[in-house]
């Protein structure tokens, strides 16, 4: 599954079609979507379309395979999403910066920075959708930034990353993150101090938006009430390189011993690398783990908690190569919540019985498809796994559940033992003696 | 729908450019109950809503949260296998919610359109012969404490449920889950003898959305057949206590790291020929509260905003103001000199044009989840509207002129009630 965006939910993702022949057909399950169109333009720009008439809005996103630290040797924490910002915030050359264009036609405009890409997306009425295609792909294939432009993405992105580090699975995702890949944009992260970002220069966002906002480089994504000949109004790029950014597997090192990391609040996480986005059975195994174990209102270990103060989550992000099981646990009894965790994670290598799989595996599916029925939430499930790789297999398509339909008790039980069963990188986030002001909550 | 539809018709004789109205609700009978069916075969799940005239209005003085603790214990029930039925239709991959309104309670029901007649079965059940004893109540007062407690820590709900209560009158007015102490006070009698009034068949319907089928019929039919044959001896009516000249001023102290202030106003109904325009001053109320930025803002990062209550008739638009990101004072006056400058003149024709289209925009994203598109069918049938009134508010926004502005904010927007939601001492701010 595709990692959470800020304040967004627990999240799935992932599933995997067993290679050997099957003596009886799997239990069929439900797709997300009826159908989509994919394809690649002249201009290198992959696109995938799924329409469906009946949806009130639509979404339009383009994604990126784009680290977030930036391209260099030396990362630059917060590049991605202050670059993306930039261009959104800045007067382009045919004059209605994004930003503006959005908020004047109601629409709403996120963009979002993931350790090896960034997503921009506008829910927009359907009636705009053909506007915001051209608005958006002449802005980000040929980006104009300027210094009022930056200036509010530095505020933007800021402000972002301080909401975040109070976040505790965003938090604990960036360190578990940091401590369990030796390098890459894994380890440098996403979450971004409000000096790092203030240090970025016009310079440094000119280049990075150059390089990795070209058309070869995207996936425009196009979901709910919208047409296939939308993509026709995507804009081109005479001269941009025509090779999308190559995707790059991520050297794992488990620490020997836990680490620790001075944080904004207190938190314990856990990390496993698991399988690649290819190993679809695997992934597919993972999603169906941390569904099982950690689902908010149904999760094994969610129910094992009683009346501790404790708040779990946990989930399997389908990276490329390879992918991450991450828990995050945090509240004031996080201590006496962790072994239940481990005990949990150690269960999952045995076998459930057959009908406590199957009742498992419904719910599961049905989570999957819950998450999936905005024109938003599927933009961002196709564009997740385009970037990473494998876009044939995103949850929304027959494929993904196909693999599902095809688990067995023994199979996830084996991905458990495979996968799971070794010592995770464990990361405890200490608050700083003295604490950055806390934001302003609101639920 | 006929009020809103005869409102619309004039402004669909405008030559503005105006998206079709796409949303088409077939209407189903069930027996003497309606079925309001939407069809979306793009998604695998089904959702079904089931209204029941079960809502807060209902509750007499010395009923505060009844409505709530019926609706949850009915969750509540347990199946054969001796599970909760939210717990039976999530081990069956599915999911069960509620909410109590002024006018009516919604349970919500959500899972494979080819397994949703098994889920609905559950519910049935459920409904059918609920059981309000000790055991149950003491779960569903235990849910719903949970619930009180998280809605406490936000201060726009806080600030919300004051202003309600101030300008409803009756069991309309009061917290929507009731308090933690008036919970407690009800017997297993007393929720017994709630649902046994109100939660009658013969005022009830459903509504359906998602992919849709035989499976989802056979779970409408018997999710409203379910509940005990009857009509209610009134009709779910609610009256509100008019704005004075001067505004009230209700003050209250939570665990919130900042003030909130949280404004007041009578509003149009769903019904009503100045929704259209309401909705168009929402968005320039909201616009004076909004920073520069390179995103739309999420709503933890905004310094207000607006919520419209067109759940109930008549409505009331709050309006919030979070002091963590900007003076609160500088924000009422910036609120206060709009409200004074729209009734005092009209706004600019390329003002209007502007406001409208961003309206529209807004509007169209108004509900997008299944859930929600279920509620808004049942909301516009509950207020005795065309269940498709709210697909044709768009054309009517299209239609709103600088005249209609002005008079909107003379008739609604010139008197309101202020709710001030202080951090406690030691709470931050």
């Amino acid at each position: 599954m595709k990692k959470a965006a800020l304040a967004a939910a627990f999240l799935v993702v992932t599933l995997v079609a067993p290679a050997g022949a099957r003596s009886t057909p799997p239990p069929a399950l439900p797709a997300a979507t009826g159908g989509s169109t994919q394809g690649v333009t002249p201009s290198g720009m992959m696109y995938s379309v799924t329409p469906d008439p009946a949806q009130p809005a639509a979404a339009v996103a383009l994604w990126y395979r784009a680290p977030a630290s930036g391209f260099g040797a030396v990362p630059s924490a917060g590049l991605s999403r202050v670059a993306a910002l930039t261009v959104a915030a800045s007067a382009p050359i045919t004059g209605t910066p994004l930003a503006r264009l959005a908020q004047e036609l109601g629409a709403r405009l996120t963009i979002e920075a993931y350790p090896d890409s960034v997503s921009i997306t506008v829910l927009v009425s359907p009636e705009h959708v053909a506007r915001i295609v051209r608005a958006m792909t002449a802005d980000y294939f040929a980006p104009v930034t300027d210094a009022a432009g930056l200036a509010l993405a530095q505020h933007d992105a800021a402000e972002d990353g301080l909401y975040r580090s109070y976040d505790a699975t965003d938090a604990v995702e960036d360190a578990v993150e940091n401590v369990l890949f030796s390098s890459g944009p894994f380890h440098d992260g996403t979450i971004a101090a409000p000096k790092a970002v203030a240090a970025l220069t016009l310079d440094d966002v000119r280049a990075y938006a150059e390089r990795a906002f070209r058309p070869a480089n995207a996936v425009l994504v196009l979901t709910g009430k919208v047409t296939p000949s939308a993509v026709t109004e995507a804009a081109t790029r005479d001269g941009a390189t025509l090779s999308a950014e190559p995707l790059v597997h991520q050297s794992v090192a488990v620490p020997d011993a836990p680490a620790r990391r001075s944080a904004s609040i207190a938190a314990t996480g856990l990390g496993w690398a698991g399988p690649a986005i290819d190993d679809e059975v695997a992934a597919t195994s993972l999603d169906f783990i941390a569904d099982m174990l950690f689902s908010p209102q149904s999760g094994s270990v969610q129910r094992s908690l009683g009346s501790l103060d404790a708040k779990v989550s946990g989930t399997f992000v389908t990276y490329h190569d390879p992918g991450l099981f991450v828990v995050t646990i945090s509240g004031a009894d996080a201590q006496a919540a962790l072994p239940l965790v481990r005990r949990a994670i150690a269960q999952a290598a045995v076998p459930l019985s057959p009908a406590a799989f199957a009742a498992a595996r419904a719910g599961f599916a049905y989570r999957l498809l819950s998450d999936m029925e905005t024109p938003e939430q599927l933009a961002d499930t196709f564009g997740w796994y385009a970037v990473e790789g494998n876009l044939p297999y995103a949850p929304a398509g027959d494929r993904y559940f196909h693999v599902a339909a095809g688990l067995t008790p023994q199979v996830v039980a084996r991905m458990a033992a495979r996968f799971l069963g070794a010592a995770p990188a464990i990361v405890t986030l200490v608050p700083a003696r003295t604490p950055t002001p806390a934001p302003v909550k609101q639920s | 729908m006929r009020m809103l539809a005869a409102a619309l018709a004039l402004a669909l004789m405008l030559p503005a450019a105006t998206r079709s109205v796409a949303a088409a609700t077939a209407v189903v009978d069930l027996g003497g109950s309606r079925a309001y069916v939407r069809s979306d075969p793009g998604l695998a799940l089904c959702g079904i809503t089931l209204f029941v005239r079960a809502g807060l209005e209902r509750q007499g003085a010395d009923q505060n949260g009844l409505a709530a603790l019926a609706a949850e214990s009915v969750l509540r029930q347990r199946t054969s296998a001796g599970v909760p039925v939210t717990d039976a239709v999530s081990a069956l991959g599915g999911s069960l919610s509620y909410a109590v309104a002024a006018q009516y309670v919604r349970f919500y029901l959500e899972g494979p359109a080819d397994s949703i007649d098994a889920l609905a079965a559950l519910v049935s059940r459920a409904l059918a012969a609920p059981a309000f004893d000790t055991a149950t109540l003491t779960a569903a007062r235990t849910a719903l404490d949970a619930r009180i407690a998280d809605d406490e820590r936000d201060p726009r709900q806080v600030g919300m449920e004051m202003l309600r209560e101030s300008h409803y009158v009756g069991g309309a007015g009061m917290p929507a889950l009731g308090t933690t102490n008036s919970l407690a006070a009800f017997a297993p009698a007393d929720v017994q003898a709630f649902f046994a009034k109100w939660y009658g068949r013969g005022d009830a319907f459903v509504t359906v959305v998602g992919r849709t089928g035989p499976a989802s019929s056979t779970a409408s039919a018997a999710l409203v057949a379910a509940l005990p044959a009857g009509t209610a001896a009134r009709a779910a009516v609610v009256t509100a206590r008019p704005y004075g000249a001067q505004p009230k001023r209700l003050v209250t102290r939570r665990d919130v790291f900042a003030p909130f202030v949280v404004i007041g106003f009578a509003a149009p109904s769903l019904g009503d020929p100045d929704f259209p325009t309401a909705l168009v001053m929402r968005t320039l109320l909201a616009e004076v509260l909004e920073r520069p930025s390179a995103t739309t803002t999420p709503l933890l990062l905004r310094a207000g905003g607006t919520i419209y209550g067109y759940d109930t008739t008549p409505s009331q638009l709050t309006l919030w103001i979070n002091g963590g990101m900007i003076d609160p004072t500088a924000g009422i006056s910036a609120i206060d000199a709009v409200l004074k400058r729209a009734a005092s003149q009209p706004l600019t024709a390329a003002a209007v044009t502007r406001f409208k289209e961003r309206a529209r925009g807004e509007w169209a994203l108004e509900n997008l989840s299944l859930d929600e598109r279920a509620w808004e069918i049942g909301n516009a049938v509950a207020q005795g509207l065309d269940a498709d009134a709210a697909a044709q508010v768009d054309a009517a926004i299209a239609g709103v002129t600088p005249a209609d502005l002005q008079r909107v904010a003379q008739r609604y927007f010139q008197r309101f009630d202020v709710a001030l939601v202080l951090p406690r001492a030691g709470s931050g701010g």
